[in-house]
């Protein structure tokens, strides 16, 4: 199928690479198809785009290659949604943003997919994780020193 | 808003599958059970506000603002969470 973005143009991709959020994800809720995409310069980046919203796309990244020792604990009432037992068989992926210039993670909500499945869903990790990791070696373009 | 009053072990139903009950009164700290479906998430709603605010402002990110990410590395340790898949509730 092909979908309009605004980042990237007009896509094509393939119906089974599509990923089901049965609840979206929260300030997403109407958003339950996403497709994940590749960052075109950067194998350590994802983007995840509605297909339904041409403007909404989210980066992501594999949290383990920026925090080697991360780990969470998953509620299992969180996991029951994707039909899942445990995380071993799934994908983990942690949302990027952007604060005062720095790249963020939010590790305290990680969104867990099923890959098998094609399912996903935003979980909230127990215990006090930052939902603002900062990532540092940045300079943001827009921070010039006088 | 509703407001109802309950004393400790007592409880509400919320609709015909969720149900609250009062646990434990401390001081000026309620503690909460609530038995719910698992398909219904459960959350502080300060958490799940906060994560909404986050996603909102994710969902702003553009390509050219990513660019030097795999270049970055993490600020310090993260407090260990324990192991995945523990159950929350019973």
């Amino acid at each position: 199928m092909r979908i309009n973005t605004t980042r990237f143009g007009r896509i094509d991709i393939e119906t089974g690479d599509l990923l089901h959020f049965a609840s979206g994800l929260p300030g997403l809720e109407d958003c339950q198809r996403w497709a994940l995409l590749a960052d075109a310069g950067n194998d350590a980046l994802g983007w995840l785009q509605s297909t339904s919203r041409s403007d909404v796309a989210l980066a992501v990244v594999s949290p383990r290659r920026f925090v080697p020792d991360y780990q969470v604990r998953i509620p299992r009432s969180e996991l029951t949604p994707l039909a899942m037992r445990n995380l071993k068989d799934a994908q983990l992926l942690v949302v990027v943003a952007q604060h005062n210039g720095s790249l963020t993670l939010n590790l305290k909500a990680p969104i867990v997919i099923n890959v098998e499945a094609r399912t996903g869903r935003q979980v909230v990790a127990s215990g006090d994780l930052p939902m603002r990791y900062e990532l540092v070696g940045h300079r943001s373009p827009l921070k010039k020193s006088a | 808003m509703l407001v109802l009053s309950r004393q400790r072990d007592e409880s509400i139903m919320i609709g015909d599958n969720i149900v609250v009950t009062i646990v434990d009164i401390r001081g000026d700290k309620v503690r909460l059970g609530i038995n719910a479906p698992a398909e219904v998430p459960v959350h502080r709603q300060e958490v799940y506000e906060a994560i909404q605010r986050e996603n909102l402002r994710a969902s702003r990110l553009e390509p050219g603002e990513t660019q030097e990410i795999g270049k970055l590395a993490g600020r310090g340790p993260v407090p260990n969470a324990g192991n995945a898949g523990e159950p929350g509730r019973s």
